[in-house]
């Protein structure tokens, strides 16, 4: 797209998202979704779908890879940057802004009480986290076979025990439990073309 | 003091090596023992970065303020922003790679090791917070709570809040 009207709009719908995104990931992915998809029809709700599959497996922030890939395809790097300047700049000048805020009463001893009580609380988010992460991939093995839910709740419990009991480094047991469980699909499927 | 490059590195590398979440583990593996950051820090930054717009993986915004102010949070910005460019590179192979069942058994495996490590995360911040019948009655309050799908999560924050100025001040 060459005009210049679709650049402006981009960056005021991804500028809006960054501004009223509260309330995590979730939230932000709805309002994307709303704004790319329903209002704007930069791609269809399946395209979306497809995109945010591959942000699964892109390296960091899912969001923002998303946040590309939308941008890029409306006007390619144009747009991408257009697209990521507008969900970052009010996004992260909040951030910013909160965490100096807090930095400033950080040592007062209500804000300490109120911390202790925070720490806890996100720690609890964080199990929630952890369930919503690692539910539906327990399920899909459960409904494959008892011996890949058995693989799947083995990489669970041996990656948490490698790492909390034997304090092994982090990046070798995430990347080991992706070799692993590749290997086992791949074998899996091999059988699979063998015996139909 | 904490090397500006060095730490800068390791934002990269932990979300270079992994997506989504999954440099929450890492960086508390590397940054803590670097003692460039403390368990508080940590929680303080993830609780920040729930309660700010945009996503959640801007907490290590936080954690760059909290460790190193203004430098440490654009060197951490920098370092989450640049590797989910390479999303792009990962849209064109996906078409040859995506339908592969050792691509799926990947992402399934780094999956269930992120949620994996990541409650190992929450363990050493409960007992570095101190674990008691409080500390524990406020976790299992935020479970409860973070069920409730319309329920903001900056109200169930603002009422740990409150829970922990009642209980321990």
């Amino acid at each position: 797209m060459t005009s210049t009207t679709p650049l402006r709009e981009l960056l005021w719908a991804w500028f809006s998202i960054g501004f009223q995104s509260f309330g995590g990931g979730t939230a932000t992915l709805t309002m994307i979704r709303r704004k790319a998809v329903e209002e704007h029809h930069w791609l269809t709700a399946q395209e979306f779908t497809n995109y945010w599959g591959i942000c699964q497996i892109a390296p960091g922030i899912n969001l923002v890879g998303i946040t590309i890939l939308i941008g890029w395809k409306v006007a390619a790097a144009r747009g991408a940057i257009l697209a990521l300047l507008g969900l970052l700049l009010p996004s992260v000048t909040i951030t910013i802004a909160l965490t100096a805020g807090y930095t400033a009463i950080r040592d007062l001893p209500i804000v300490q009480a109120a911390s202790r009580g925070i720490i806890p609380a996100t720690c609890g988010l964080g199990l929630l986290l952890v369930w919503r992460m690692a539910s539906p991939l327990v399920e899909l093995s459960r409904s494959e076979s008892s011996a890949s839910l058995a693989l799947s709740m083995l990489t669970l419990a041996g990656c948490a025990l490698l790492v909390g009991v034997l304090h092994a480094p982090v990046i070798a047991v995430l990347w080991g439990a992706g070799a692993v469980v590749a290997l086992a699909a791949w074998a899996r499927a091999n059988v699979a073309k063998v015996q139909p | 003091m904490i090397d500006p490059l060095l730490y800068f590195w390791e934002i990269l590398k932990a979300s270079l090596l992994s997506t989504g979440g999954g440099n929450i583990p890492i960086l508390h593996d590397t940054l803590m023992a670097r003692g460039w950051v403390t368990d508080r820090q940590f929680a303080e930054a993830l609780a920040i970065g729930q309660i700010s717009p945009g996503p959640t993986g801007l907490w290590v915004i936080c954690l760059g303020y909290l460790v190193d102010g203004i430098r440490g949070s654009l060197l951490s910005l920098l370092g989450i922003t640049l590797p989910p460019v390479l999303v792009l590179v990962v849209h064109r192979v996906y078409r040859s790679i995506g339908h592969l069942p050792a691509t799926a058994g990947f992402v399934r495996g780094l999956g269930l090791a992120v949620a994996g490590v990541f409650l190992v995360v929450l363990v050493n911040l409960m007992i570095s917070t101190g674990v008691s019948a409080a500390t524990l009655l406020i976790m299992f309050g935020a479970v409860g709570l973070g069920l409730i799908r319309r329920l903001p999560v900056i109200v169930i924050i603002l009422l740990a809040a409150g829970a922990g100025i009642a209980l321990f001040s």
